[in-house]
């Protein structure tokens, strides 16, 4: 599976929204109305999903799933 | 004090969810105390409980929402759409800094605290769900209901043990009755079938332990009591002005129409056996009323189904109505599913409001042979009564009196 496919998978799975709702080049406020604290939730379960190391200030509300994509992806090439 | 309408009612609880379904079972005498089989109980001495495992069929909440909150919220969202559906009530229509919620809870939300600690300790910090932070406070379902609803009016969650719900209502209505706000959203919801909370209630002391026979455990003022049972659930109301529900053609259910609350001042866990504190509360909420003790039709007793708790609230109703006592039907509904402690008091005023609507008296479980003779019991079966004002006793650990009128519109 890719990173991207994944990264959809696990949010949809933990804020129980369903992966088309995900969008590739929308912030993650303006596609599912994300909060703050599930996106604490959210940084932890990336985490754990792709065994990495996320700063709460690299993921946030503002960031699309092609950010987080491109933020995941460098660490898991080290 | 100003009278204020209750337009909507919106009940969760083992007996049934929503009211029909509810006035029904209550009426027909049932009970719905059973084994606990949420978890392994077996090693607790008290084991039995009222439990609602049907939540979900009447549930509108997203599994989204769900992960975030325990269950006690969740029965307080169900219980609010249920009971602003009942008032015909689109809140979208209301001005939101004008809708209050004033709910009263005992012991908070502790399926998912205790869930949420089982992690800390076992995986550390990063095992604990960030939503623990906001889930299990007495006051997270106030504030999920005002975030669904997007409520945004002076709003309050009382804990004062088994009192707290009747407490919230008898402060909504002194509110509602100041006009600071155009509706309230009033009651209570309890939550305690899991595994701490129910360590805690049994801790307590005076749980019934008669496992064996659950439908039979929870006896108020019989010989043979054996102490309370619990129970979960929530009963919200939509409360507003006369005025504002005759102006918009709302079905008027019932009035509260008096409050009066003391506090024994004892002891930390029983309450006095004199009584005399729980009278001054009853004339408190009667002069409240206006109401002469003789115009009441109906009394809902708190029948905590232990000695001390059952004599003295004897003690102070005969301190209160002398010799016309005998005259009033009484009864202890809650022994048919269980006492919801913070949400005890809703269940029974909701109660009141329908044996009103349908001058039907609901029964007293289990009071086979009552230990003292001073009250006229309704026991087993319903009993048809005209009742056109209601007093409704709530009482808290440690002596804490909470009592409230109702009357027909």
């Amino acid at each position: 599976m890719d990173t991207k496919s994944k990264v959809k998978d696990v949010l949809a799975n933990l804020l129980k929204v369903k992966n088309e709702e995900l969008k590739d080049e929308v912030t993650l406020i303006n596609s599912i109305g994300v909060d703050s604290t599930e996106m604490v939730e959210s940084v932890i379960a990336l985490e754990k999903a792709f065994g990495v190391k996320l700063s709460p200030k690299e993921i946030t509300k503002n960031s699309t799933i092609n950010d987080i994509v491109n933020n995941i992806e460098p660490k898991l090439a080290k | 004090m100003q009278k204020i309408a209750i337009t909507g009612i919106g009940v969760v609880s083992p007996s049934g969810i929503g009211k029909r379904q509810f006035w029904a079972n209550i009426k027909s005498g049932r009970s719905f105390i059973k084994e606990i089989t949420r978890f392994d109980a077996s090693l607790y001495p008290s084991r039995i409980a009222g439990q609602i495992d049907d939540l979900e069929k009447y549930s509108h909440i997203s599994e989204r929402l769900l992960k975030k909150i325990d269950a006690f919220s969740h029965m307080a969202l169900v219980a609010a759409e249920m009971a602003l559906q009942d008032a015909g009530i689109d809140i979208k229509n209301e001005d939101p800094n004008l809708v209050g919620i004033f709910l009263g809870n005992a012991i908070g939300g502790w399926l998912y605290a205790e869930t949420e600690l089982r992690d800390l300790y076992l995986e550390g910090r990063e095992g604990v769900s960030p939503y623990m932070a906001s889930a299990w406070f007495p006051a997270a379902p106030q504030g999920q209901v005002s975030i669904y609803y997007g409520i945004k009016g002076f709003s309050k969650t009382v804990v004062s043990d088994r009192a707290s719900s009747s407490m919230a209502l008898g402060y909504a209505r002194k509110v509602l009755a100041k006009n600071k706000l155009n509706m309230i959203l009033g009651g209570g919801m309890e939550a305690p079938v899991s595994p701490y909370a129910l360590l805690c209630c049994n801790t307590y002391g005076t749980l019934s332990k008669n496992n064996k026979d659950p439908q039979a455990a929870y006896r108020p003022f019989d010989q043979n009591r054996s102490g309370f049972v619990i129970g979960e659930g929530a009963g919200i109301v939509v409360m507003e002005s006369i005025k504002r529900a005759q102006g918009r053609g709302a079905n008027i259910l019932g009035l509260i129409s008096g409050y009066g609350t003391t506090c024994d001042g004892v002891d930390r866990i029983n309450c006095a056996g004199d009584g005399k504190e729980l009278a001054r509360a009853v004339k408190l909420a009667l002069d409240d009323a206006k109401a002469a003790p003789e115009e009441i039709g109906y009394i809902s007793l708190d029948g905590l189904a232990v000695e001390l708790w059952d004599n003295s609230e004897i003690k102070a109703l005969e301190l209160v109505f002398g010799n016309n006592l005998k005259q009033i039907p009484v009864s202890c509904p809650k022994s048919m599913f269980g006492n919801l402690l913070g949400a005890s008091g809703a269940l029974d005023m909701i109660i009141a409001l329908l044996a009103m609507e349908h001058n039907l008296v609901p029964p007293t479980l289990n009071l086979d042979k009552p230990a003292q003779n001073s009250l006229n019991y309704v026991a087993r079966e319903a009993q048809e009564h005209k009742i056109n004002k209601a007093l409704i006793i709530s009482r808290g650990r440690g002596g804490i009196n909470s009592v409230l009128v109702v009357e027909k519109a």
